[in-house]
């Protein structure tokens, strides 16, 4: 049997072999490792990433829940936006959940990120208060959503906010409110003025109808049809 | 251009949209193989339809071409086409007016050429989008139809709309409309015995190009034939109803006008068609009714029968296309259901595009492409835990966009952003 010396390398050898194979090993594992948890925010340049992080980070001093800070970097991110504009959104969003926080209280993360968009779109943090009182087997989500979409469909902020608070004290269930938002986005496609279109549904609900701080404008072209 | 040459362009433009990736959704054409036959013999007994169609899309027009070739017996001709152009007004207070124009042939029968054009306007009241009601009046005149002047046409009509073909039995337009049609008819008095005859003057309008009708002219010049003012009004209903892959549209309608002016074999009518989608772009097509005569255009009523496969929207590459289009507005519907546990099915219905994805919080704003279920019919299931959620919905690689139907928020990068209520046991809407 012929055999080949170069087939068992010298114990000198062997040992430098074993370290390149764990060395590599290692290596593969870590980014194996990797690989299962990339860094979502990875795409975003060293600055931005940075100061994103940092906001989390004080979010999550503040105990307010980081996923909707990481979601509008990554919505940001998908949308090929600015770094700068990236970090700006995210400390907005931010300031959104401290304010809602402050009145709201101790509320569900997810009616806690509705709250804040409503702040965003331009409620003022006080007509949130009437939501402090928590009431069993109730959610504000609904309220919320669709508070927003009518004041970024151009319902003056407080028509709006008198709206909705009202019917979330009579007891209006998400029904009742969805219903609102579809009359009124319904009368503003047809070319109503949003606010007059408000006060308009709002006599069809139960309860009171809340006082215009606004007078209506006359008809408005539609977007589209 | 002689119609052999229209008739070869026309299958060529229905065969050369191979589908490449990325496309544009208002190109779209069509081939029709089976069987058309009709009781009169116009037509072949049986041929393959070629059918290509563009339609061009804006907020405020739309302009649409299509035609038809008919291949039968070896044999290529033209069977019918259209050009026709919408416009709109903005609506104010539900009410919006509308401009049609219409240049069109009906059916190929060279002995009539019954080819037309008419331009209609009318006033179109909206009631929330699901249904409506319009009056308005035009003009058709027919090109070669030498016995007929100039047509004054006003129409009255009203549709609703009720479901989707997303929803569980669903959706269905119906539509009822009155449509009066006034015109001077040249006419031999040996046919009539009418005293409102006026057999003084024949309007130049009716020009005499057609052979058949020169016999008519003589006997006019000789006293024998009369202009005639005549008058039919058609009402008619429609009923239209999609559900999954299924179209069914059922037609029936009836005739007012005294027995000169309508035959007895026009007075009724009633014709159904149904469509199922075999695949996203293969169609079984069946139908089958009788139709009324069609005296503008000197066509005669028939009964027809028709079975067939339909393979459409093909659509054309984009680059055929110059500007952007307005994918906004091509977006039906949008509908999130419950899915298997811990899912959702997303449900979009927008017409002729190539791709549909979504993107919102739940995929941590990667894109989701849908998968085609039918024509118009996209679907897919996402894991999306219940609360309120962000999306964002794209046709065909275009802009980011709030879905219909979504309480909507403008996003922070530009565009809107649909709030997405998704509830323990229940879809958000």
């Amino acid at each position: 049997m012929i055999r080949l010396a170069f087939m068992v390398p010298p114990v000198r050898h062997r040992r430098l072999v074993s370290t390149v194979f764990v060395s590599v090993m290692t290596m593969v594992a870590a980014g194996a490792s990797g690989a299962q948890e990339p860094d979502p925010l990875i795409k975003l340049d060293a600055n931005s990433k940075f100061a994103v992080e940092l906001i989390l980070d004080s979010a999550k001093v503040e105990k307010l829940p980081t996923q909707p800070l990481m979601s509008r970097a990554l919505e940001g991110i998908a949308k090929k936006a600015d770094g700068k504009k990236i970090v700006d959104a995210v400390r907005k969003e931010l300031g959104y959940l401290r304010t809602a926080r402050s009145v709201l209280g101790g509320v569900p993360d997810d009616e806690l990120t509705a709250a804040a968009g409503v702040i965003e779109v331009g409620a003022k943090p006080a007509q949130l208060a009437v939501f402090r009182t928590r009431h069993k087997d109730r959610n504000d989500l609904a309220a919320f959503t669709y508070w927003a979409d009518l004041i970024t469909r151009g319902v003056p902020p407080e028509d709006a906010s008198s709206a909705i608070a009202k019917l979330w004290q009579d007891g209006a269930d998400d029904a009742t409110f969805y219903s609102l938002w579809k009359s009124v986005n319904s009368d503003i496609l047809q070319g109503l003025n949003p606010g007059a279109a408000l006060q308009n549904r709002i006599r069809e609900s139960p309860g009171r109808a809340p006082t215009s701080k606004t007078p209506p404008e006359g008809p408005q072209e539609t977007k589209s049809l | 251009m002689n119609e052999r040459k229209v008739a070869k362009l026309v299958m060529t433009l229905a065969l050369l949209v191979p589908a490449p990736r990325g496309l544009a959704a208002q190109l779209v054409s069509k081939v029709e193989a089976g069987q058309y036959s009709v009781s009169d013999g116009v037509l072949p007994l049986s041929a393959i339809r070629f059918a290509p169609a563009i339609q061009y899309e804006l907020p405020r027009a739309t302009f649409m071409a299509r035609g038809a070739a008919l291949l039968s017996d070896q044999q290529l001709q033209l069977a019918d086409g259209i050009v026709s152009g919408t416009f709109t007004s903005p609506t104010v207070y539900g009410g919006r007016a509308e401009m049609i124009g219409n240049a069109s042939r009906a059916l190929d029968d060279r002995s009539l050429g019954p080819d037309q054009v008419d331009v209609q306007t009318r006033v179109h009241v909206l009631f929330h989008q699901h249904g409506g009601l319009w009056f308005g009046g035009g003009v058709a005149r027919p090109w070669r139809v030498a016995v007929i002047s100039s047509a004054d046409v006003t129409d009255a009509g009203l549709w609703a709309k009720v479901g989707n073909a997303a929803a569980k039995f669903g959706g269905a337009t119906m539509t009822a409309t009155f449509t009066n049609f006034s015109f001077n008819k040249i006419a031999s008095v040996h046919d009539t015995g009418s005293a409102s005859l006026s057999c003084a003057s024949i309007p130049s309008t009716m020009s005499s190009t057609n052979g058949g009708i020169r016999a008519l002219f003589s006997e006019v010049s000789s006293g024998g034939a009369c202009e005639r003012q005549s008058r039919f009004g058609d009402l008619e209903g429609t009923l239209h109803w999609e559900w999954s892959t299924v179209e069914l549209t059922a037609q029936t309608g009836y005739r007012f006008g005294d027995s000169y002016d309508v035959t007895a074999d026009s007075r009724r009518w009633s014709s159904a068609t149904a469509t199922i989608w075999l695949s996203d772009r293969v169609a079984f097509v069946g139908g089958g009714g009788r139709q009324p005569a069609l005296p503008l255009r000197g066509l005669p009523s028939r009964t027809f029968g028709m079975a067939g496969l339909e393979l459409a929207f093909l659509p054309i590459s984009k680059g055929a296309v110059p500007v952007s289009l307005p994918h906004a507005i091509l977006v039906k519907s949008f509908e999130v259901r419950p899915g298997a546990t811990g899912t959702q099915k997303i449900v979009i219905h927008v017409g002729g595009v190539e791709t549909v994805d979504v993107m919102g919080d739940f995929s941590d704003w990667s894109p989701l492409t849908l998968v085609r279920r039918g024509r118009d019919l996209w679907e897919l299931s996402v894991p999306v835990s219940p609360g309120m959620h962000r999306i964002n919905v794209r046709v065909d690689g275009g802009p980011w966009m709030a879905p219909p139907g979504l309480p909507t928020v403008h996003g922070g990068y530009g565009g809107d952003v649909g709030l997405m209520i998704v509830g323990e046991d229940r879809s958000g809407h």
